[in-house]
């Protein structure tokens, strides 16, 4: 009696679950459109993000590049925005100092970082200590970092100057003279970024094998040679990312900048960034055409660069 | 020289080296909390500069947790980086989930759209972003700090490679049992995406935490300002003079991030790494 009903109960089972999939085929079109459309539920916030605050802005921003604008008066001018930034001196002087800084805070700390994630990869007690600690000034804010070394660097109480002091090596004026204050900047920047570079440069260290090593090994290559031959070759992908990268983002410096020496980058403009010129314009000026054309020259550098970037990086489309 | 005994020296070489230089690169921060327990140093810096000065005090310290706008402005940067933070990680799991496991139209175009986004920096951007805020009333609100955040396409990038690696049996197992899109992400992904979620929320930390360039235009009013923005209008203001507050200031402003970095620096280590290593 108990095994009739079951096998009853079974049968009906199949019957529907037949009876489904034949529901299917005759919807599979229908439920297709519907999942369709589920999925872009799934995309709608990111795309509705990249529409207005994406999108949106830099075509608005391309337009009021040709207008002369405060926020609420308009007129068209064509490229005479364009022709003032291009022709302007205090741009190409703050282009001048982005490129400078950038370029010697990228040559000093690209290799030094290198040197010492091979360093802590080399060593055999405290490789965690010390990743910890190298990384530490990239914690901490540009801002406060930039407070800080306000002070580190005064040229009469700061400790940077007791410092080469004592050693007996020659001190600097730095944040306080045009002629030294990019070097100042630099400086900071050093510090700041380092923990990135041997971060980047550690986890890719410990990415090549081991068994090139163990070959070179064998046929008598001394450490210095490996690390000539082997390690440095195999970080060339590492060095340009971080040489890009870097690039980008000294291209767009602006916060320590503003700190140290305010929009218009005191002393006497002498490490106002192009980042600095656009939030002077924009901000303080409030010449929304003017800072439209420079961003638009700086977006495009930045653009070229950035294309490179995503070449060098392969990322999968 | 023996074998060992080289390779013994080149370690304790090695080892000192990158003592002494991590000794260099802590100094700032050593000088930092010293000159700030040192009372006189609002007057004339300690100089020669003393690791231990010569009359410890809280004084300073006191003075900043006494004035209330360093506690402000971090409850406005703890209100800003978390919601900002739920936003980001949200939208780019859903999408990054969407772009790995979806079948649509026009998929690879919109992922390739997402790309782009990557090579859009924020300075074309400030000024139509500002006057849209402006025009909608929401400028010296935290509205425009929050929404903008929405997106981040290297977020999205992330969550869809590590979506990519999960196996799709389980998407189809759980359609046998006739789940929904929605039910199979939140109940079969979702649970499995802890590791990258976590990166994701370190990341998008980090960026909104450290933010200064769009707050600084569109939060004028300062009981809004979040903790960067209240350094550097202390900076500018004062300058070098007010050196013992200015350095307990710094101090008491980075000491929480530094304590969180102590306890979560193996996964934010982790993060930064995978940030920058390059996907295949």
């Amino acid at each position: 009696m108990v095994k009739k009903k079951q096998a009853t109960s079974g049968g009906a089972v199949q019957m529907s679950s037949s009876m489904a999939a034949n529901a299917d085929v005759d919807t599979i079109k229908s439920k297709k459109r519907r999942s369709t459309f589920t999925w872009y539920l799934f995309l709608l916030p990111s795309f509705l993000g990249i529409l207005l605050f994406m999108v949106y802005p830099i075509v608005e921003s391309f337009r009021l590049s040709f207008y002369q604008s405060n926020g609420t008066v308009e007129t068209f001018i064509g490229l005479r925005n364009f022709q003032y930034v291009l022709t302007s001196a205090t741009f190409w002087n703050t282009v001048w100092n982005t490129f400078f800084i950038g370029i010697f805070q990228i040559l000093i700390t690209i290799p030094l970082g290198f040197i010492f994630a091979s360093l802590i990869n080399s060593v055999r007690f405290g490789q965690n200590f010390f990743k910890v600690v190298y990384f530490l000034p990239n914690v901490t804010s540009i801002v406060a970092a930039a407070m800080i070394f306000q002070f580190v660097l005064h040229p009469e109480m700061g400790v940077a100057n007791y410092a080469l002091d004592a050693l007996g090596l020659p001190t600097s004026t730095w944040f306080s003279d045009p002629t030294t204050s990019k070097w100042g900047v630099i400086l900071l920047s050093v510090w700041h970024w380092i923990g990135f570079v041997v971060i980047i440069c550690l986890a890719n260290l410990q990415a090549i094998s081991p068994e090139m090593y163990e070959a070179a090994r064998i046929d008598g290559a001394s450490s210095i040679q490996q690390w000539l031959f082997i390690t440095i070759p195999n970080m060339s992908g590492t060095f340009a990312f971080l040489l890009i990268t870097g690039w980008i983002g000294s291209l767009q410096r602006f916060n320590e900048i503003y700190v140290l020496g305010g929009p218009s980058g005191s002393p006497a403009r002498s490490i106002q960034t192009m980042g600095a010129f656009i939030y002077e314009r924009g901000f303080t000026g409030f010449e929304f055409g003017i800072a439209s054309a420079a961003t638009y020259i700086m977006f495009v550098i930045i653009l070229i660069f950035t294309f490179f970037n995503l070449k060098i990086s392969k990322m999968k489309l | 020289m023996s074998d060992k005994t080289m390779r013994r020296t080149n370690n304790i070489v090695s080892f000192s080296a990158l003592f002494l230089c991590g000794i260099v690169l802590m100094m700032p921060f050593i000088w930092m909390v010293s000159v700030g327990f040192d009372r006189t140093a609002n007057i004339t810096m300690p100089f020669p500069p003393r690791l231990i000065p010569e009359e410890v005090s809280i004084f300073n310290y006191g003075l900043v947790l006494e004035n209330g706008r360093l506690i402000s402005a971090y409850i406005n940067s703890a209100i800003v980086t978390i919601s900002s933070v739920v936003l980001q990680v949200g939208a780019s799991l859903f999408a990054g989930y969407a772009f790995s496991k979806g079948d649509f139209k026009f998929k690879r175009l919109l992922f390739i759209v997402v790309l782009c986004t990557l090579m859009i920096p924020m300075e074309p951007r400030l000024i139509p972003l500002y006057t849209l805020f402006n025009k909608i009333g929401l400028l010296n609100t935290f509205w425009p700090l929050i929404l903008p955040s929405v997106i981040s396409g290297l977020l999205i990038f992330l969550s869809k490679q590590f979506f990519d690696q999960l196996p799709d049996t389980l998407r189809e197992a759980a359609q046998i049992d006739g789940a929904g899109e929605f039910r199979i992400f939140f109940q079969v992904y979702f649970p499995l995406a802890g590791p990258i979620a976590a990166t994701m929320v370190i990341l998008s930390f980090i960026w909104s935490w450290n933010d200064f360039m769009w707050p600084l235009v569109v939060l004028n009013n300062q009981d809004l300002h979040t903790v960067p923005l209240y350094l550097a209008s202390f900076s500018l203001e004062n300058g070098t003079s007010l050196g013992g507050l200015t350095m307990a200031l710094a101090t008491v402003s980075v000491l929480p991030i530094v304590v969180l970095y102590l306890f979560l620096q193996r996964y934010i280590i982790q993060s930064i790494a995978l940030s920058g290593v390059k996907g295949e």
